[in-house]
């Protein structure tokens, strides 16, 4: 991520007051572009969000808190918000169980060019698309699919019932998400000096006591990131459940889509998903700040 | 290191990560076996290899005219972003203006909004638009090149800053101390030295455009619908390897374009 | 004992050879130095003695212990790394104490050990703090006390003062000769530094392409370099390419220099020469070898004057003298005609490689 953004020069150019102003005025096409085609729009969507729908008006213009409030009063919507979370946490740690070894493999035992390649080739799945990824799972996943017939050819007879369940959408989803979490990783595990690791043995440690006592502590704050971004993106997830889940597995996004494109119910759906945004950025601080603090205590 | 733990150790972790790897490339491997399977209805183990789920899936006009209504929007749209990125990036890295985290995190925030509440914004917004002035834009091509510009622009700026910002400054008061002025410094010396995170940009917005789903779906209109809303629609009814001819037309294009990018920028830093 | 002892170890890349067949004993309680430029294996061989590398051939033993397939938490070797490698989020006793902890020590015991190793390296009173809030001279001394807690058979130091200032590096060269003299620990320290090698160890070995060049005291090689890459390494710049022609020297051009006693180099070979052994006169001097030659540059250095000169057969030397202040010389201003002399037995002639 480039949040680091370098010191400007600071030598003036002959013509130095013209070219400061006019520097920053560079990105206004930019900065329009994203205010009228997503800032707007997301301002007017919290506004509907107060809104009362109406069949026959779609919105009436108001000023009420009904849509949060039917939110959470009725349990169905509640149950779709537990869903999609805790999917979002199992999905995330199960990325983390099998994204970490492969990240620190890549960092500590592969060459330069093998590096580059296998990071391709994580890549790759990654950015085909949702629509084409999902559906090569619909593939593998149905009762007729790749898995039943190999497990057919072992003599499992039964039915899978993958496709259009929970686990079915968690397998998807740690498929998108674990290229995520690798490459977070595997910059992190890249940062931590490899002569620590070597320390370490050369003071008797063994490779778990390395791991536990010295890498781990240090690339926790690397970790948690990757985490929330895996987290996060599971928590929006779109195609993943639509497809894998079905018409009957209910998460955020998928109902998002439904209230506003479908139902057409603007006012709701814009709650839903400021509802969806303020859950997530909520745990994501709270898990944030609970992982911080374990860390200072271990650095103490 | 040394000794057989060692060796165990990297054993394990080469075993393990092969699976996980294998894991993520496993879909594609699939689909695009299947995609010669000759099955008329999509299943395990292949009767037979045939070429034709290719024919008619060029034969659907809906995935024709979707991939080439695809490939002109995100074209398009690498092109906005490219116009519109570039000055940008310059203001973000060499600017010094009050507000600057602002804009960088502002202009990036098409990618952290979450696509399903970006397209429903856009969505309403579009239709109130129509209400209120009777132009239609959702589902107009107008409409779709701006969510797609929206999608290209953020992954273009990253990928140009980042290469800005290890260019150092004193090449530019250099050329400007020998006479050139700022659009000659930004042309002769800038643009060429940066021109490797530029190609990457733009190859990078196109894909990321290319492969939209969640914006997409809302703005698509009954005879304008991209690659990934038809894939998504012809899904909803049939499951042949016609999918699986598509996916693989997909996979190939896009297997190219990130491995021409990656010549040029390392890939992993995108993200 | 500890003694350490290698036996034709080599490390091969595919087919680069970092290390060549390099055998080397390494007695009780000497401290060797492997030096070298960078790229010739002085690295790789340390850490293949401590077991971050594996050995592609040969045998490592430590005190009689064949140590050549261990891993490097199972060879009891204190290492200290060029960066020192101290744990970031650990204090520093807890950084001492690790190695203790992995011997599982009683915390007793291993909190006496810590105080010990760290007021042994004078920093009892930063037991508690980060290493980043310690200057490098401290981390370096930090990362000695981490490796030596453990009481190690062998010590090893990676480029230790390579990140240090001059002034700390000197006393840090001290410092570290005086523990590993006080402890009698066989100690290998790796440098690139001629005389970070010289002022600290019992024997130096000059490597050059993975292999050794040369293996003797500090006196030796600063005397008796062997080859003309040896003497260039230590320092010296004058190196007058020739052969021995009937027990004396003839350069390129055919002047022969006498040659005290020695020697029978066939072929080409190298008469080298310390600036300081050459003297600067007005007048050929009898009974020396002499060359006449002119004054290029003259740089002053306080105690001693240095001239840079152009012998008439084209050849460029140079000379360092004593200040006239100090006993010296008249100063010989640039373009000024002069003899070089010096004495036949000051001069070692060198291989070519």
């Amino acid at each position: 991520m480039t949040d680091t953004v370098a010191e400007p020069a600071r030598g003036a150019a002959p013509k130095g007051v013209a070219i400061r102003l006019g520097i920053p005025m560079l990105s206004a096409p930019a900065m329009i572009l994203v205010a009228l085609g997503l800032l707007l729009p997301l301002a007017l969507m919290l506004r509907n969000s107060l809104n009362i729908y109406d069949p026959a008006e779609l919105m009436i213009s108001a000023f009420t808190l009904e849509n949060y409030v039917k939110f959470f009063t009725d349990s169905f919507y509640q149950g779709v918000l537990w869903r999609t979370i805790w999917i979002s946490a199992l999905s995330t740690a199960i990325c983390l169980i099998f994204g970490a070894p492969v990240a620190y493999f890549l960092a500590r035992y592969v060459g330069d060019f093998a590096k580059r390649m296998l990071l391709i080739f994580i890549l790759v799945p990654l950015l085909i698309g949702n629509a084409v990824r999902t559906s090569a799972w619909m593939l593998i996943l149905n009762d007729h699919g790749v898995l039943a017939a190999i497990l057919g050819f072992f003599g499992y007879e039964g039915e899978l019932g993958l496709m259009y369940s929970a686990p079915g959408v968690v397998i998807g989803l740690v498929s998108v998400l674990l290229p995520f979490m690798i490459i977070t990783l595997n910059s992190v595990f890249e940062a931590i000096d490899r002569n620590l690791e070597d320390a370490g043995l050369s003071l008797g440690a063994n490779h778990v006591t390395i791991m536990r006592r010295i890498v781990l502590p240090l690339a926790l704050p690397g970790i948690l990131s990757g985490s929330v971004l895996c987290f996060i993106l599971s928590m929006n997830a779109y195609a993943t459940p639509v497809l894998i889940g079905g018409p009957t597995f209910h998460m955020m996004a998928p109902t998002v889509y439904q209230q506003i494109a479908k139902v057409m119910n603007w006012p709701f759906g814009a709650a839903l998903s400021f509802i969806l945004m303020a859950v997530t950025l909520c745990l994501t601080i709270w898990v944030s700040a609970l992982v911080q603090r374990k860390y200072r205590k271990w650095s103490e | 290191m040394s000794g057989a733990s060692a060796n165990n150790t990297r054993w394990a972790y080469t075993l393990f990560s092969s699976l996980v790897i294998g894991f993520i490339l496993l879909p594609l491997v699939f689909i695009v076996w299947m995609s010669f399977f000759s099955n008329k209805i999509l299943s395990f183990p292949p009767q037979g290899y045939t070429l034709d789920w290719y024919t008619r899936a060029w034969e659907l006009s809906d995935f024709r005219n979707g991939f080439f209504l695809s490939f002109r929007t995100s074209m398009i749209a690498t092109l906005v972003a490219l116009v519109l990125g570039l000055p940008a990036s310059f203001a973000l890295v060499r600017g010094r203006f009050a507000g600057r985290d602002l804009v960088n995190t502002l202009l990036m925030s098409p990618i952290v909004v979450p696509a399903i509440v970006g397209g429903s914004a856009i969505f309403v917004f579009f239709l109130e638009i129509e209400f209120l002035t009777g132009i239609q834009v959702a589902g107009s091509s107008l409409g779709l090149i701006m969510a797609h510009s929206l999608i290209a622009l953020p992954w273009m700026i990253r990928l140009v800053t980042t290469s800005m910002i290890s260019v150092n400054p004193s090449i530019e008061e250099a050329a400007s101390s020998l006479g050139a002025g700022p659009l000659t410094i930004f042309f002769r010396i800038t643009l060429p030295v940066i021109k490797p995170g530029v190609i990457a940009g733009s190859l990078f917005a196109f894909v990321n455009s290319f492969i939209d789903l969640e914006k997409s779906i809302f703005l698509v209109g009954p005879n304008s619908t991209t690659l990934q809303i038809a894939l998504i629609n012809y899904l909803e009814w049939n499951f042949d390897s016609t999918i699986g001819a598509v996916a693989t037309v997909q996979i190939s294009l896009i297997t190219l374009l990130l491995l021409i990018t990656d010549r040029y920028v390392k890939l992993s830093r995108a993200f | 004992m500890s003694e350490v002892v290698l036996q034709e170890v080599a490390k091969h890349y595919g087919p680069a050879v970092v290390v060549q067949n390099m055998s080397l004993r390494i007695a009780d309680g000497e401290l060797i130095s492997l030096l070298g430029p960078s790229g010739c294996g002085k690295t790789t061989t340390l850490r293949m003695i401590g077991g971050f590398v594996d050995a592609t051939s040969g045998k490592i033993t430590v005190g009689g212990r064949d140590v050549t397939g261990l891993p490097p938490n199972r060879r009891n070797m204190g290492f200290v790394f060029q960066n020192y490698a101290l744990f970031p989020h650990m204090t520093i006793a807890q950084n001492v104490a690790f190695g203790l902890e992995m011997r599982k020590v009683n915390r007793a015991d291993a909190e006496k050990k810590v105080q010990e190793a760290l007021a042994r390296v004078r920093l009892a009173q930063y037991a508690d703090r980060l290493p980043k809030q310690l200057s490098g001279g401290q981390q370096q001394r930090v990362a000695l006390a981490r490796a030596l807690v453990i009481e190690p058979d062998v010590l090893l130091l990676d480029e230790p003062l390579s990140n240090l200032d001059a002034s700390l590096r000197q006393e840090m060269k001290i410092e570290i000769r005086q523990l590993q003299q006080s402890l009698g620990l066989t100690t290998i320290f790796v440098t690139h530094d001629q005389d970070e090698a010289m002022s600290t160890s019992d024997r130096m070995v000059l490597m050059y392409n993975g292999k050794v060049e040369q293996i003797g005291s500090p006196d030796e090689l600063y005397n008796q370099p062997r080859s003309a890459f040896a003497a260039r390494f230590l320092g010296v710049p004058n190196l007058l390419p020739g052969r021995i022609v009937q027990g004396s020297f003839e350069m390129e051009g055919g002047t022969a220099l006498r040659l005290a006693g020695q020697k029978q180099l066939v072929g080409n070979c190298f008469l080298a020469l310390r600036p300081e052994v050459i003297g600067i006169s007005a007048e050929a001097v009898e009974g020396e070898n002499n060359l006449s030659g002119t004054v290029e540059i003259m740089t002053y250095h306080g105690a001693a004057v240095e001239y840079q000169l152009r012998t008439d057969a084209g050849l460029t030397l140079t000379a360092r003298a004593v200040a006239p202040g100090l006993g010296g010389p008249e100063v010989l201003p640039k373009g000024a005609k002069a003899w070089l002399h010096w004495p036949a037995s000051a001069g070692v002639i060198v291989s070519e490689h």
